[in-house]
């Protein structure tokens, strides 16, 4: 038994303090991934049933809808790409350098449940892939969350609604900056340190404002759905709905690092904030 | 681990270890995430009950860990909490094995109770009141767990 504590103990101490487990907590997560793997597939099973005795007419419906969005899209889409290169004209002239789109590659959520108490989700792609600590997993609809762990064939994304994940967002509307923080259990996130005269108002689209370095700009995070100013309190009281479906998607993407925003293994347990300025740090040196 | 004990059909432990991960790890519709019970806890339990030669603190500690790199949390917390749980069974094994299976049940509540504690006091940053849900369903459970693995136990006769 006493065995067993100073075990733990050192284990704990070595994996916490000095991040000294992390080869090993990978290669083992590469053994469990099978198990997981296997918990996963009854769901999938029935998906894939569910998907094969679907009739007819309702494929076809769901067919004539999906090319009815897709028109839909591809209209928008024209217009958007002659707005994004009169904008790329437009900084040219101010001498201001213009991001490229960010390439993203698209990985699938494993259906098992991790403790319910701490916002994970584990996907399909690992290190065979390219996937890397700290790197933003995006749905169709917004921001999910991040990379925390990875493996040789699957890896570990901490969810925007976790309580340990901050991320650094601007108002859409008027360009304000703060940070979003999670809040574990429930659907909400809520936006801090925000002074009770800031300029939020019920409805405000947060989209990620790209400091820290660590996701790319421009990305909606959430709506703002509740503002208070509670007596006594130094700041606001704001809650955010998720953009991203976080509790519904399958189907999540992987955003792949541009021209040179390699990221080192910053700890990502803390705010987004201070590593952000770590990163900023780091940024001047090159 | 070395025992002189002439010992048969490890691998049924093992297997029942893997299917009790699985089941931890088995998706359940929202309202019954918090109801899960702790499976591998309970089947640790019943070995170590019923074959204390086999499964013990080694066994629990090194269950604990895979559990822990599955969960994703802090490394060796649950490789403790399990440690403790199966150190006071084995110490006990002989009075539990003599107690009828509401009172085996009622030491279920309590150890799975540690275990919850433990993860709620090193691990959790929430504190609610379903991070309790676990120790009662694990109790209820109880007597049918048993019933499963004395079968499993005796078919493949697991010594």
């Amino acid at each position: 038994m006493l065995l067993a504590l100073v075990a733990s103990i050192l284990v704990f101490f070595l994996d916490t303090r000095l991040d000294y487990f992390k080869p090993v907590r990978s290669a083992l997560s590469t053994a469990v991934y099978p198990m997981q793997a296997a918990a996963s597939l009854p769901t999938d099973l029935t998906d894939w049933v569910n998907d094969f005795f679907q009739d007819r007419k309702q494929l076809r419906e769901k067919i004539t809808a999906m090319e009815a969005n897709n028109m839909l899209q591809s209209i928008r889409l024209q217009k958007l790409q002659s707005l994004e290169r009169e904008n790329m004209r437009l900084k040219e002239l101010l001498g201001s350098s213009f991001r490229l789109q960010e390439r993203v590659q698209v990985a699938e959520l494993l259906t098992i449940d991790l403790d319910p108490f701490s916002q994970q989700v584990v996907i399909d792609k690992g290190e065979n892939y390219g996937v890397y600590v700290g790197q933003p997993v995006l749905d169709a609809t917004g921001v999910m969350g991040q990379v925390t762990e990875t493996s040789e064939v699957s890896s570990r994304v901490v969810l925007l609604t976790d309580p340990s994940h901050s991320i650094p967002v601007q108002i859409n509307r008027n360009g304000l900056r703060a940070v979003v923080t999670g809040r574990g259990l429930g659907e909400y996130l809520q936006m801090d340190f925000l002074p009770h005269n800031a300029d939020v108002r019920e409805g405000d689209l947060l989209v990620t404002s790209g400091l820290g370095g660590r996701f790319p700009v421009g990305y909606p995070v959430g709506k703002v759905v509740s503002v208070e100013f509670p007596q006594g309190k130094p700041f606001a009281d704001i809650k955010v709905e998720p953009a991203a479906k976080l509790s519904t998607s399958r189907e999540v993407m992987l955003v792949l690092p541009g021209e040179k925003i390699q990221t080192e293994r910053v700890p990502t347990k803390q705010a987004d904030v201070e590593s952000s300025k770590a990163e900023i740090e780091h940024g001047d040196d090159n | 681990m070395a025992t002189t004990i002439k010992t048969r059909n490890g691998f049924v432990i093992v297997i029942t270890l893997i299917i009790s991960i699985m089941m931890m790890l088995l998706p359940l519709p929202d309202f019954a995430r918090f109801f899960r019970p702790e499976w591998v806890v309970m089947t640790l339990i019943y070995w170590a009950m019923a074959l204390p030669h086999r499964v013990s603190i080694g066994v629990a500690w090194c269950t604990g860990f895979i559990m822990d790199v599955t969960m994703g949390g802090m490394l060796g917390v649950m490789a403790f909490s399990y440690a403790l749980a199966i150190y006071l069974i084995a110490r006990f094994h002989l009075q539990l094995r003599q107690y009828p299976l509401w009172q085996q049940a009622l030491t279920i509540l309590s150890v799975v109770f540690l275990v919850e504690f433990i993860d709620v006091a090193v691990a959790r940053t929430t504190l609610r009141w379903e991070s309790w849900m676990p120790v009662l369903t694990s109790t209820l459970l109880w007597p049918l767990m048993y019933a499963v693995l004395r079968k499993i136990r005796r078919t493949f006769q697991v010594t």
